[in-house]
């Protein structure tokens, strides 16, 4: 019998990379999209028959009810969420309305209609804010120290309340960092390549920076969504860390990237007070060791190898034609 | 010059302890209220000459912002809740609105229309759940079980976030339980006077309980509010558990209560499964020593003196009704 499965924000890096691998498995997959990028619907049609677009909100109890009496899913993959973190300080309350509240919306939605469907909820090592033992693993207390990792640390405690007491199978992945081409342009590392891809074809000529001596922990989406599905084929649902393990700077993604088309980054970098967060976030190392243990996944992409592949692929993008296609 | 202080949640059992006690200290007192087709002044009736009464709602901001600007407030006090811990499961969605997204909606307020106003939120034990040790101090992990308990960890967070950053006034009091005759009848407490003193009166005979071995620290409500009007009077904002750092068993507040009226209560509770919790949180027993030290605060209350005077509460509001009902016929 063919797996169904319903994804939130499937327009988004997240939900194309597990789109693709679901489809890809043989699922029928239902992707709830909200204000999807025109690349994101033109590509659609590669997915044929197994994909469904439905219209559904997070803050929309009604909609939720209604995706999720459509899909009858046996698994669903909250990815859905305002995923910048200085936009929740910008709009903190309806960042709280999707990713925190919109969560409780999905929760009673599945647990009204499909109680028995396997749920992924997608939580973020922002939770562990600063000053959080290094690395951060699955017991490490959270500190969220935005609006936005506070939102992820109410889903995440209420993903395990309603595992815990209504015993559904619903899991978390705190998921560090974890980069695509199809990253959003307002992600720190998608900013990088974008610019050296401008910079390199004349198109710009310096690239703005915050805090170049922040460190993350650095994946490949497409790496993760493989961790998110394997999660839900466990028998038991249970949160897990989903990191690499290896920490890097913005300068060491700086200095990868740009020496990738033979530049120096020191000549086009420079910092910019205004692109510092009001609170930034330590050291974001995590430690993934029950995930490779329990559910036997791994990294395959290396950072430089992460780093490279957006910078080609920025290359491409912005050397089109007709200019690169823009949502 | 005369303080200006915004409650939320005024018409609840902390909300009417510390409009009293500001009263008392000669602040002018302006109280968020909920329309309701149903009175729900009970708790103020004796002080609502005295305090302004301004409708609105935690779940819409625009008539927060309003609130706000019409106060004018130096010192605001979120005790606003959905605060039923049992409820908080068939109300999971409307929790998370009040609790957690109500408490952000309310900082967004206090920036735009109240910038150096202070801010008490009302933070819970019930945050530290399942709990990591004991006891509880401000830097136990939480590890909250209910939707009440995952919302008030939110209200905690944004509370400190908007503190770290942007330099608010904002502190949390993380309060352990805390009882009053003012506590609504569904808390268990309340319930257990309510019952002894209709069990005493005649009019019931049974008091159907959930687990009797549910430990808990059991303060004074009204000692609790002082703790609260001293954070905002520090001249940093910080975090702070406020305990009795005594616990004890339900069964033991039954055996108080029900002697303290010359009954046993092994003859009058009944353990009844649905009022058992999904997922019992553990041990909840709060350290204030922080408070005690920093801000000189120590509960006056003794657990005896509390229950007792929960009784007598329940007893001297019931007794009118038995004497009413006792000369008609059954």
């Amino acid at each position: 019998m063919t797996t169904r499965a319903l994804i939130t924000g499937a327009a988004g890096q997240d939900g194309t990379y597990l789109t693709e691998l679901l489809i890809g498995k043989g699922y029928e997959v239902y992707g709830v999209i909200g204000p999807a990028p025109g690349a994101f619907r033109d590509g659609i049609g590669r997915w044929g028959e197994a994909y469904t677009v439905l219209s559904a909100d997070l803050t929309d109890m009604e909609s939720l009810l209604r995706a999720v009496e459509v899909s009858r899913p046996d698994e669903v993959y909250n990815l859905a969420a305002q995923s910048s973190v200085g936009g929740s300080w910008v709009d903190a309350v309806t960042t709280t309305e999707v990713n925190a509240v919109g969560v409780v919306r999905l929760l009673e939605a599945v647990r009204q209609t499909a109680p028995q469907a396997h749920v992924f909820q997608a939580a973020s090592a922002e939770m562990f804010g600063n000053g959080a033992e290094v690395p951060q693993r699955e017991s490490t207390p959270l500190r969220p120290h935005s609006p936005y990792a506070a939102t992820k640390a109410y889903a995440f405690h209420i993903a395990r309340s309603y595992r815990e007491s209504y015993g559904m199978h619903v899991s978390s992945g705190i998921m560090f960092n974890h980069e695509s081409p199809l990253r959003g342009m307002q992600f720190v590392t998608r900013k990088i390549t974008n610019t050296v891809a401008r910079i390199k074809l004349g198109l710009a000529d310096e690239l703005c920076l915050g805090n170049l001596d922040a460190k993350r922990d650095w994946g490949f989406a497409g790496d993760y969504v493989e961790a998110m599905r394997l999660m839900l084929q466990s028998a038991e649902a249970d949160d897990y860390v989903i990191a690499t393990g290896e920490v890097h700077t913005v300068r060491d993604f700086c200095e990868t990237a740009f020496s990738h088309v033979g530049l120096d980054w020191r000549r086009y970098v420079r910092t910019d007070e205004a692109s510092m967060r009001p609170v930034d976030v330590d050291v974001l190392c995590g430690d993934s060791s029950k995930a490779r243990r329990l559910l036997g996944w791994e990294p395959k992409v290396r950072f430089e190898e992460l780093a490279a592949m957006m910078v080609d692929a920025d290359m491409q993008l912005e050397s089109q034609a007709d200019g690169p296609v823009r949502s | 010059m005369t303080k200006r202080a915004l409650i939320t949640g005024i018409t609840g059992q902390d909300g009417s302890y510390l409009a009293e006690l500001l009263l008392d200290k000669g602040y002018e007192v302006s109280g968020l209220v909920r329309r309701s087709s149903t009175d729900t002044r009970e708790r103020i009736a004796h002080i609502v000459p005295r305090v302004h009464l301004i409708p609105g709602d935690m779940s819409d901001q625009g008539s927060l912002i309003d609130v706000m600007a019409e106060a004018q407030p130096d010192e605001v006090y979120n005790l606003a809740a959905q605060s039923f811990v049992g409820d908080s499961w068939k109300q999971a969605l409307y929790t998370g609105d009040v609790d957690a997204l109500g408490v952000t909606r309310l900082l967004e307020a206090i920036r735009r229309k109240a910038p150096s106003a202070r801010f008490y939120q009302a933070s819970s034990s019930e945050m530290f759940g399942k709990v990591r040790e004991v006891p509880q101090v401000e830097t136990t992990p939480f590890h909250p079980r209910s939707p009440y308990g995952v919302a008030k960890v939110y209200g905690y967070f944004i509370t400190l976030n908007y503190r770290e950053s942007f330099g608010m006034h904002a502190s949390n009091g993380i309060l352990f339980n805390h009882e009053s005759p003012r506590r609504g009848i569904e808390f268990v407490t309340r319930k257990i006077t309510d019952g002894v003193a209709k069990i005493k009166l005649g009019l019931a005979d049974e008091l159907r309980l959930g687990n009797l071995d549910s430990q808990r620290d059991w303060g004074f409500a009204g000692d609790y509010v002082e703790m609260m009007w001293l954070m905002l009077q520090q001249d940093e904002p910080d975090d702070y558990v406020v305990a009795t750092g005594v616990m004890h068993t339900v069964r033991q507040f039954c055996e108080i209560a029900f002697a303290h009226v010359g009954l046993d209560y092994e003859q009058f509770v009944v353990v009844d499964d649905r009022f058992v919790r999904p997922a019992e949180v553990d041990l909840l027993l709060g350290d204030s020593a922080k408070a005690k030290r920093v801000l000189g605060w120590e509960p006056k209350v003794s657990f005896n003196a509390l229950v007792e005077l929960m009784v007598d509460a329940d007893m001297e509001r019931l007794a009118p009704i038995a004497a009413a009902g006792a000369s008609e016929p059954r």
